[in-house]
């Protein structure tokens, strides 16, 4: 074994230039797989937060009675897919103006009628939340008697699921791409090494090896190139962070939102070995006697 | 050890050898000669199944060579030395480690290694080569270096094919005695030549072949 690696260690150095060309690659491949896994990452995680701040608003009509208001409560409350509704009278919706005008409030001092409609500010259970289920709901909404108008964010709720599904195709189709060309620059990178050495191989068949014996070395050096790889990318990725990342999210809020995997980028050095392995090992092929 | 029951090899256009009958017993020292192209060199690669024969037996050892698969072929080969008619050094590798790689394919711990590959080369006087580069060697030298990588795992068989032909006389006249002191020792050691200084008057058993047939057996 400790022969093995040492005769690992000096192809990796005889053959440097070719290897570390091979690494860079690997490092970019696994950056690119890196950026496209967080990114997905980050809007499901959004997604996953939304239904939480999600509601959809049902105006009434002006002049309700008291009852008929009532009437229309129970009858959303009935449905199985509320979680919470309240109603919001058309005084209750003036203080929250004036509250959230604050000091600008005198803009509605020469008003001496109350132009803002009753409503109720329905949420949807967690579950609930997608961009057909929402549709159908607020439509039944605007059948019901009473009620004047629907409103909810519709746009931003499609926009985001398509956001989120074609994010994930995309994703799915790079990382594939991506995984393959890293488990083949691996493996034409070794099958060049074991063409190389071919006469060498045929003695050391001649003089007695094993399988194993033949197989280590490249598959330690597979291993070394991908796990360097996946350790070059790891230091890419943490430069980018610490140099723009972190100093952006000072200045830009929205950065701030944005969540890094750390699990993630601390694995991509045994992803690059396990992919570096498998490369080499499909490069030797069965070998025989 | 070796035993070879009518085996034919043929080549696509060569017939190498046809209805060889061979016996060599353990703790034997045995020659084969014969003119060039007369099948010696594939005889050996038959018995390091390198080559399997087209019909007939081989057995060598416990093994017959036609039954043997990736992991039995290992364990024959380890208990054979080989001299190459071609040495089949490596070239980015030196003395030592040419010597010492017929011990690693063994597994066997560095600690030994080094020992083992120096006392070898003392056997073949190339102890002060230890460091050289094949390139840099003589065409004796190298042979030597070749001699030494066989017989430095003690393999229970040595297969010599023209051990001599790049050797003076001198030179090759000691090789036949580290040959001689081995076989003492119980090794079976199978010698092709065409040089008839190497088995006259050894009184040893010298197997003729001639385009692939065995032609006649003598005394050394
Ligand atoms: N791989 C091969 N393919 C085709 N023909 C071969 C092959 N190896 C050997 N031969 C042929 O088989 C015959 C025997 O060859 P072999 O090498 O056994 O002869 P040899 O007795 O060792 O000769 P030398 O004394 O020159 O080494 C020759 O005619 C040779 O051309
Ligand atoms: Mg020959």
């Amino acid at each position: 074994m400790t022969y093995s690696i040492k005769l690992a260690l000096q192809s990796l150095w005889h053959e440097k230039w070719i290897n570390f060309l091979s690494m860079l690659t690997i490092a970019m491949g696994l950056l690119v797989v890196t950026l496209v896994v967080s990114s997905i990452y980050n809007v499901n995680l959004f997604a996953r937060k939304l239904p939480e701040k999600f509601f959809i608003v049902a105006y009434l009509k002006e002049g309700l009675t008291e009852k008929e208001t009532q009437h229309i409560m129970s009858s959303i409350k009935d449905r199985g897919s509320i979680a919470r509704a309240k109603y919001i009278s058309k005084a209750d919706a003036l203080k929250e103006l004036k509250a959230s005008l604050k000091d600008a409030d005198y803009v509605l001092e020469g008003l001496d009628e109350n132009p803002l409609p009753a409503s109720i500010e329905i949420r949807m259970k967690k579950e609930a939340v997608g961009p057909e289920a929402v549709k159908s709901f607020a439509d039944s909404l605007r059948k019901i008697e009473g009620i004047d108008d629907v409103q909810y964010g519709e746009k931003f709720l499609l926009s985001l699921h398509s956001m989120k599904t074609g994010m994930e195709t995309i994703g799915l189709i790079l990382t594939v791409v991506m995984i393959s060309g890293i488990v083949f620059i691996c493996y034409s990178t070794v099958k060049i090494l074991f063409y190389r050495r071919k006469d060498e191989i045929e003695t050391l068949k001649l003089l007695g090896a094993t399988r194993g014996f033949i197989r280590t070395p490249f598959v330690i050096e597979g291993g070394v190139i991908g796990a360097v790889g996946g350790i070059i990318s790891v230091i890419i990725a943490a430069a980018f962070y610490f140099s723009v990342f972190y100093k952006l999210s000072a200045t830009v809020p929205v950065i701030r939102a944005v969540v890094f995997p750390t699990e993630l980028f601390l694995s991509l050095p045994a992803v690059g070995l396990f992919l570096g392995i498998t490369g080499s090992l499909i490069a030797m092929g069965r070998i025989r006697f | 050890m070796i035993n070879f029951q009518q085996v034919s090899k043929f080549y696509d256009t060569a017939t190498a050898l046809r209805d060889i009958n061979l016996s060599i017993e353990k703790g034997e020292m045995a020659f084969i000669t014969g003119p060039s192209g007369a099948g010696k060199s594939t005889l050996m690669k038959l018995i390091y199944a390198a080559e399997l024969p087209d019909s007939g037996r081989i057995t060598i050892a416990e093994w017959e060579t036609d039954k043997l698969d990736g992991a039995t072929i290992p364990q024959l080969r380890r208990n054979i030395g080989i001299v190459f008619q071609d040495f089949r050094l490596l070239l980015n590798k030196n003395v030592y480690d040419n010597v010492a790689l017929a011990l690693r394919v063994r597994r066997i711990p560095e600690k030994e290694v080094k020992a083992l590959v120096l006392d070898a080369l003392k056997m073949v006087n190339l102890r002060h080569k230890t460091d050289s580069f094949p390139s840099t060697l003589s065409g004796g030298e190298q042979q030597r270096v070749v001699i030494a990588r066989a017989i430095v795992g003690e393999p229970i068989i040595v297969l010599a094919d023209e051990p001599t032909g790049n050797l003076d006389p001198d030179t090759a006249a000691g090789i036949m005695r580290i040959f001689k002191e081995i076989n003492v020792r119980g090794t079976t050691i199978l010698i092709a030549t065409h040089n008839r200084e190497l088995f006259r008057d050894t009184g040893k058993r010298v197997m003729r072949l001639d385009n692939g047939n065995m032609v006649n057996e003598e005394r050394g």
